[in-house]
């Protein structure tokens, strides 16, 4: 068997293998977009069976015309501008946070370290009730406030220590070349560091874009308005288990509201691996 | 594609910078920026609100901004929203702003907004919270709104308003009237020449169990996992309410019957077994074995519901199922029977104008106007005028069930029990529990009763 | 003079302990503003009876008494939580870590091939995900229809059962895989295309530099995400929350959802509060555990 035929069959095997795996991976949002154009009350008798027998796209209608007058593209835009502004917020503040945490040593680094991943530890649930009063008392509930402002503070430990673990991985002979040509920590931070870091960053966007716009339960604490709903939390209202749910609709709504996550990730990951690190750090 | 990774660089720079700024000068700068992306259109709304409702012209009945909270699906939401638009339009001057949530979502946030001293005006309550809600002195006592005629109640049965009494105060009144209902698969039966009687005692219930079992394999779920009510129904035939002071009333022996259901029908096959539970999610009327499953094995004859959900149950069922509805089963249907709300409206403690929120509950309640855009949704409304004028508006399935509470309950009914305590819902986890370990032949009938008082009587002391 | 008195400022900012302060004080903020306080209030709630609809009473450390003399249930969901913890995340990471391998190598597919593999942790704890999973592992579901299909006839009730029900939910967790994946993904671009190549000079073949450049290289990350799942396997709720809610028999009742069941569904909230600080003593130990660790197996400094 020559070279070449060997490697087109390890190809074909390779490419076989990844498939498989990716359709049981892809099968649920496989079965919940089929599921989407079931009529709406043969979607659980009909559960195991993923072509729905009739097309229908009465659930995208009847999702998207939402509550009280309130059309899902309101509640799409809320989604869109609390999760992209609160995202800008991680990824800048935890960025500074990160470098800091990595290249410079000061008093009471450790305690901010480990304040940082005891934050992490408590349930998001205990700290409901503690974090409304709070915000109550800051006059922010009822508005966007509490959604958002708190990511601009590195509120998420998970960003910052991701981060961090990335920056410690770029050598630092190149921070010590700056350093003798001048550069301060800050020029050192925004034109050598800031860079190299796009991966780490572009995974930070699109984990920090997807966990906003899942993020129901400040939502729901915060906002009252219904108009001022985000996604993640109008699609539970199609649910009520006292009389009718419209799981139609809802899966309707759901196969949306997942697609500016897939969108994004497919622009970006291919920055993931291909970025500039590779060439910064050869040699 | 350099330009593009280039352009984005910069960008996070330039964004980066500007942060750093505000993070290097104190919180001062960025908490402006981000307030004033975020909060503006809170700010500017409110702001509006406010001014519209002091620009216009007083009307005879004042000015208010209420909001009014409920949980419900999009059908509900809808109407409700209407039905408050409607009111606005009656009243100028007012604007009440209609919120809702999913069930679960709706008593955490308003848990919270409890512990914010920020309940809402108007809101609708449920059975299993009003005694703790009213006793945490959370919702307005509406008896001196009754008793000065705001609050029109004349049309609305004692046994009605006795439901949402907590210590002598009214502190909800029906927003529907439903009534424990056993929803069954009639076409199943039918095809089998089985007939159902109303009314029917715990022997005859079992004798149709068994025969349906025998004759179809189709077994029968017994309010598995979902037992809070049928709990309270099955011991109102012994005389004896639950929830007493801080304890549980019955002892072991008038418990064991309860749970020897169970084993009863474990041991003659026609109970489903626990497992089958563990594959849907229990309380949702789409997931009931009844509707969900398909083979003999996993699926029930019937369902232990409440009458209001009959229409949701039929549109469930798959094609060519009808779906038929009786009584609970009961040692003594006559004293077990009862009819109950469906769901409550209530007035928050915290509101700035209860005199307003009073109204818009008496408009709810009591106009037509209100009732012909809500068409029942909630149950059948409770003042029997407005009842009987919604009647012949309502779709064939409601009227069904119109008709079984008017003939079927009504004639067979005794007051419903006072509202559970505080505690009750983790005495109803531990019930639940209990009947699960029964089903799983961890436990037999007495035993289970025992250790179920032992723990509820536990769990009620320390409340 | 005024020149000279900003060159002192300006190098004040410079000196690396300020600079390390300036950077981090978002932070700081943030946890003064954000975190001491909500966590202040909840530590005090759980000494205290608290039901949230009345205000919370000082009641000692009745709650911890409570818990570890007279709650079995408490310990049940211990035990569920560290199986849970210490089963998923391993099988997490490495399945993880095997598909970034696989999905490194840049042809026209892979970006596709990412994508598909990061769908599972984009759905993540949806209605659609619930429903779906309970139906495959139903007795008449999918899984056991492809168990028959290779011969293994069976109507086994996976979800029914007390020892296989928790194995579905760690099924669910490994299979969103997908977070952990991209940091890998992240990770490997970042180890020099020169060492591979010093390696294959030295005659090391694929396998060997994989476990002597690549292994050793990768372990901050490794580290890393042992870290953060260790935290995210404790604090586990969706999956259980949504799929079994404790069944069968209390076998899958994940610790956090019991504290959610506590707070607030019975209104033990002062009660479900101390669960709450039990579960951070118990996640930081094991943190720190696993940071006495570090030293003997991850690789420190640049390359």
């Amino acid at each position: 068997m020559g070279m070449t035929t060997k490697r087109t069959i390890g190809k074909i095997v390779y490419h076989v293998l990844v498939c498989g795996l990716g359709l049981v991976m892809i099968y649920p949002l496989v079965w919940m977009i089929m599921s989407s154009f079931k009529p709406t009350q043969t979607i659980f008798t009909t559960a195991n069976q993923l072509i729905p027998s009739q097309f229908v796209f009465e659930n995208y209608a009847n999702g998207w015309k939402g509550f009280a007058k309130i059309s899902f593209a309101v509640f799409f835009k809320n989604s869109l501008f609390i999760s992209i502004i609160a995202t800008i917020g991680t990824l800048i503040s935890s960025a500074l946070v990160a470098f800091g945490f990595s290249r410079c040593k000061f008093w009471g680094k450790k305690i901010l370290f480990v304040a940082m991943l005891l934050s992490m530890m408590l349930p998001a649930q205990v700290l409901m009730i503690p974090q409304y009063l709070w915000y109550q008392k800051l006059g922010w509930v009822g508005s966007y406030k509490p959604l958002i402002i708190p990511y601009f503070f590195a509120i998420q430990g998970f960003f910052v220590y991701q981060i961090t673990n990335f920056i410690d991985g770029i050598p630092r002979e190149l921070d010590e070349a700056a350093k003798i040509d001048g550069c301060s920590y800050y020029s050192i931070f925004f034109r050598i560091i800031l860079p190299l870091t796009t991966p780490a960053l572009i995974t930070s966007t699109i984990f920090s874009f997807m966990w906003r716009w899942d993020d129901f339960l400040s939502a729901l604490l915060y906002i009252n308005e219904s108009a001022k709903y985000p996604v993640s939390l109008a699609l539970k209202l199609f649910c009520d288990p006292g009389s009718s749910s419209d799981y139609g609709a809802m899966f309707a709504m759901a196969t949306i509201s997942i697609m500016p996550a897939v969108i994004m990730f497919i622009c970006l990951q291919k920055y993931l691996v291909e970025g500039i690190s590779t060439s910064g750090l050869k040699g | 594609m350099k330009k593009k990774l280039a352009l984005f660089m910069a960008c996070a720079m330039t964004a980066a910078s500007l942060a750093g700024c505000g993070g290097g000068s104190g919180s001062g700068t960025s908490e402006t920026t981000a307030a004033a992306a975020g909060g503006e259109t809170t700010a500017a709304a409110a702001a509006g609100n406010e001014t519209t409702a002091a620009g216009a012209e007083a009307p005879a009945g004042g000015e208010a901004n209420l909001v009014m909270y409920w949980w419900g699906n999009q059908v509900r939401n809808e109407r409700t929203q209407a039905a408050l638009d409607k009111y606005c339009e009656l009243n100028p001057g007012i604007t009440i702003d209609g919120q809702f949530a999913e069930w679960n979502d709706y008593w955490n946030k308003l848990a919270t907004m409890a512990a914010g001293q920020a309940i809402p005006d108007v809101l609708q309550m449920d059975y299993m919270y009003v005694d703790q809600y009213a006793k945490s002195n959370l919702l307005v006592d509406l008896k001196p709104y009754i008793d000065n005629g705001t609050l029109d109640v004349s049309d609305i049965s004692e046994n009605t308003i006795a439901s949402g009494t907590v210590d002598g105060g009214v502190y909800a009144i029906a927003a529907g009237i439903n009534a424990p209902a056993l929803l069954y698969n009639k076409t199943l039966l039918d095809e089998n020449g089985i007939t159902v009687k109303d009314n029917m005692t715990m022997d005859e219930f079992y004798a149709l169990c068994k025969e349906i079992f025998e004759k179809t394999g189709v077994k029968t779920d017994i309010a598995y996992g979902i037992a809070n009510s049928w709990s309270e129904y099955f011991m109102r035939s012994y005389d004896i309410v639950p929830f007493g002071d801080k304890c549980m009333n019955g002892d072991e022996a008038t418990w064991t019957p309860f749970f020897e259901m169970y084993t009863k029908g474990l041991d003659e096959g026609w109970l489903l077994p626990p497992d089958v539970f563990a594959e849907i999610t229990v309380g949702s009327v789409e997931q009931t074995p009844m509707v969900y499953n398909s083979t003999p094995a996993t699926q029930s004859w019937c369902e232990f519901y409440n009458s209001n959900q009959l229409a949701a149950m039929q549109n469930a069922a798959p094609e060519g199922m009808e779906i038929g509805i009786t009584t609970w089963p009961a040692p003594d249907p006559k004293k077990s029977g009862y009819l109950k709300s469906s769901q409550f409206f209530s007035v928050g403690v915290h509101t700035k104008n209860e005199e307003e929120a009073v109204k818009v509950l008496d408009f709810l309640i009591n106009s037509s106007d209100a009732n012909n855009i809500l068409l029942g949704e909630r149950g059948v409304p409770a003042p029997a005028d407005i009842a009987a004028e919604v009647a012949p508006q309502l779709s064939e399935i409601d009227q069904k069930v119109t008709a079984f509470i008017n003939d079927v309950v009504t004639p067979n009914c005794s007051p419903i029990n006072p509202p559970q305590p505080d505690g009750a819902s983790e005495v109803y986890d531990l019930m639940n529990r209990t009947i699960e370990k029964v089903c799983y032949k961890q436990l037999d009938a007495a035993g289970a009763a025992a250790e179920f008082l032992a723990e509820a009587n536990k769990i009620m002391a320390g409340k | 003079m005024k020149g000279k008195r900003n060159l002192t400022f300006k190098q004040f900012l410079c000196k690396e302990s300020i600079a390390g302060v300036v950077f981090c004080s978002p932070f700081i903020i943030g946890f003064l503003m954000f975190m001491i306080v909500p966590m202040g209030i909840s530590l005090y709630y759980s000494f205290c009876d608290y039901n949230i609809l009345t205000p919370a009473v000082f009641s000692g450390a009745k709650n911890y008494i409570k818990m570890f003399t007279d709650d079995e249930v408490f310990w049940q969901t211990i035990g569920v939580t560290f199986y849970f913890a210490f089963v998923s995340v391993p099988l997490r990471l490495i399945f993880a870590l095997i598909v970034a391998m696989i999905l490194l190598k840049t042809t026209k597919a892979t970006g596709f091939y990412r994508a598909a593999y990061y769908l599972p942790s984009i759905i993540g704890g949806s209605v659609a995900v619930a429903v779906l999973w309970k139906r495959m592992w139903a007795t008449d579901g999918v899984i056991n229809t492809l168990l028959s299909a290779i011969g293994i006839e069976t109507s086994f009730a996976w979800l029914g059962n007390t020892n296989t029900a928790i194995w579905v939910l760690i099924v669910l967790a490994v299979w969103q895989f997908g977070s952990s994946m991209l940091i890998f993904l992240s990770a490997l671009k970042q180890i020099p295309v020169s060492l591979y190549e010093a390696a294959t000079v030295d005659g090391a073949n694929k396998w060997h530099q994989f476990w002597k450049v690549t292994l050793p290289l990768l372990t901050p990350n490794i580290f890393f995400n042992l870290v953060m799942q260790m935290i995210n396997g404790f604090l586990a709720f969706t999956q259980c929350f949504i799929i079994t809610q404790g069944k069968p028999l209390n076998s899958t009742l994940f610790y956090t959802v019991y504290m959610y069941q506590q707070s607030f569904e019975f209104y033990n909230t002062g009660y479900g509060a101390a669960l709450a600080w039990i579960m951070l003593v118990i996640i930081g130990l094991i943190t720190l555990l696993l940071f006495a660790t570090k030293k003997f197996w991850v690789y420190e400094g640049g390359f």
